[in-house]
């Protein structure tokens, strides 16, 4: 669903992605893992838009999107639930959901519903403006605000940092949800552990590129836990 | 007693279109974090366009308003697209001195175009005052406190009535979530300009229409005024930019009345300063509208 060939992505001279390959099939949970500083935001931000690789190619359902503007690459179908959550704060979490649904031009009533449904308390504070709403709470949010524009590919970026661990088994419970109803999700974790646990295949990336790929289970899972959160270079 | 309520009643039409003047640089300054100094050159570019057209045909009133219109949104586009457009997510000071040379270009331009200090505008009202009690009610000031009521609540109903105004909204919160939202950020922000342009053509045409004169000083003007205003209801908030267009009106016609026209710009300028140094709550709005 997702190719993504010989990617690279710099700040200024310094490449933060030098070279990736990566692919996530249609009806997966795929998931990259690696140390702080690898690349894993900047290749989320590239594939949404938000940075351009200078060199590379990224295929969504067989179109190019590499360098495609943001709003662009919503529009075929891929929506970012982005670090640190990045919710709108002085607007209500009903406004928060419209926000998301903007390109839609069909009545969006029915997702809301379901959004809600999905996530009673994001109902209770409906009419709550979303810089008051708790850290949990606000990452609910951005995966509904993201879910409102109907994505074929979700990705989602560190969805479990700062969190509570109880928060982060409810933000694991409902990844594991939305696969069940069909997104594709391409999930960014620092938490190896519970991404393992959903993730039907992984990617290791380690200053900029791809080190290590395979389905849990085929390396020991304290390795990968090693390796994402300190890096092979450094051990 | 009577003065001071005619004092007041000036001071509230005069405040409604220093309101309208900081409501569009408000929404400039909301969206982009940039302060626009060619807001008010460009209302004065639009009214040179209507003087001009005025001067050469023989047309009624509401194709003046038309012309200055047109003018205003065309001088605001340029300046969108030269000055703001490029630096979006740039150099905000590189903005603003971009724009004060285009203060200059459209200073240069009129002056070229029609040499002299000052040209007649048709007047929108030729007759005497009405007259309510001991008070007189000018019509273009009756006009001009409807119009800022009228186009205020247009504005207000657009932000958090529609779909576009949420994206607005969307944008002026955290750009970067607004444009993985599906928002095209640049569309945005350059309709939000129009708008601004298009809230500057029609005020202008309301203030020059009322002065019967046009010269090439209500570029500064206009923007001396607006930037005032909006700093006095603290930066980038709407209710704001309203209240301290009144409160400078307000603070203006007493103070020319009581103390003379020399100390009413003092006093206004002594007010930001107080305000500015005091730093009320309502001075530090960090979210806009």
């Amino acid at each position: 669903m997702l190719k993504v060939r010989d990617v690279v992505t710099a700040y200024g001279k310094i490449e933060a992605l030098k070279g990736v390959s990566l692919d996530v099939a249609q009806g997966s949970i795929t998931c990259l893992l690696g140390p702080n500083g690898a690349g894993k935001t900047t290749l989320m931000m590239t594939i949404a838009g938000l940075l351009k690789p200078g060199k590379g190619s990224i295929r969504f359902q067989d179109a190019e999107i590499a360098g495609a503007r943001p709003h662009a690459i919503v529009a075929r179908g891929i929506a970012l639930v982005p670090e640190n959550r990045l919710v709108f704060p002085s607007m209500t979490v009903l406004e928060n959901l419209h926000a998301g649904a903007y390109q839609r031009n069909d009545p969006i009533g029915e997702d809301l519903e379901r959004m809600f449904s999905r996530f009673p308390r994001l109902k209770e504070r409906a009419s709550q403006p979303a810089g008051t709403l708790s850290g949990g709470e606000q990452q609910m949010l951005a995966v509904a605000r993201a879910l409102m524009s109907r994505p074929r590919l979700l990705l989602m970026d560190e969805p479990s940092l700062g969190l509570a661990p109880m928060v982060v088994e409810e933000i694991f419970r409902i990844i594991g949800e939305l696969h069940r109803d069909g997104v594709t999700i391409f999930l960014v974790e620092q938490n190896a552990h519970m991404a393992l646990k959903v993730a039907q295949h992984f990617y290791l990336i380690e200053q900029g590129r791809i080190s290590f790929s395979g389905n849990p289970g085929s390396l020991a899972e304290d390795e990968v836990i090693r390796r994402a959160y300190l890096g092979t270079a450094r051990v | 007693m009577t003065d001071f309520l005619q004092n007041t009643l000036d001071g509230a039409a005069l405040g409604a279109s220093y309101a309208l003047l900081a409501l569009g640089f408000t929404l400039i300054f909301g969206i982009l974090r940039r302060a626009n100094l060619s807001y008010g050159p460009a209302i004065m570019f639009g009214a040179y366009v209507a003087t001009w057209v005025s001067l050469n045909f023989h047309v009624g009133l509401f194709v003046l308003a038309l012309a200055m219109l047109a003018g205003t949104l065309l001088a605001g586009a340029y300046v969108e697209r030269l000055c703001f457009a490029p630096h979006a997510k740039g150099s905000a000071v590189a903005a603003m001195v971009a724009s004060f040379a285009l203060w200059m270009q459209f200073e240069e331009l009129a002056t070229w175009a029609l040499p002299r200090h000052l040209y007649a505008f048709p007047a929108l009202y030729e007759g005497s005052p009405l007259s309510l009690g001991p008070l007189l009610l000018r019509p273009e000031a009756i006009l001009m406190l409807g119009s800022a009521v009228l186009i205020c609540a247009a504005v207000w109903g657009l932000l958090y009535r529609t779909r576009f105004g949420t994206a607005v909204r969307a944008v002026i919160d955290d750009p970067r979530a607004a444009e993985v939202s599906g928002i095209h950020v640049g569309a945005v922000m350059a309709r939000v300009f129009a708008l601004a342009s298009a809230i500057g053509g029609l005020t202008g045409f309301l203030i020059v229409s009322s002065q019967g004169q046009v010269t090439p000083m209500l570029g500064m003007w206009s923007t001396l005024k607006g930037l005032l205003a909006m700093m006095l209801g603290g930066l980038g908030s709407l209710p704001g930019a309203i209240a301290g267009g009144l409160l400078l009106g307000l603070v203006e016609a007493h103070s020319q009345w009581y103390l003379g026209p020399q100390v009413r710009d003092f006093l206004a300028y002594l007010l930001l300063f107080v305000l500015l140094a005091l730093r009320p709550p309502w001075m530090n709005t960090r979210s806009a509208y």
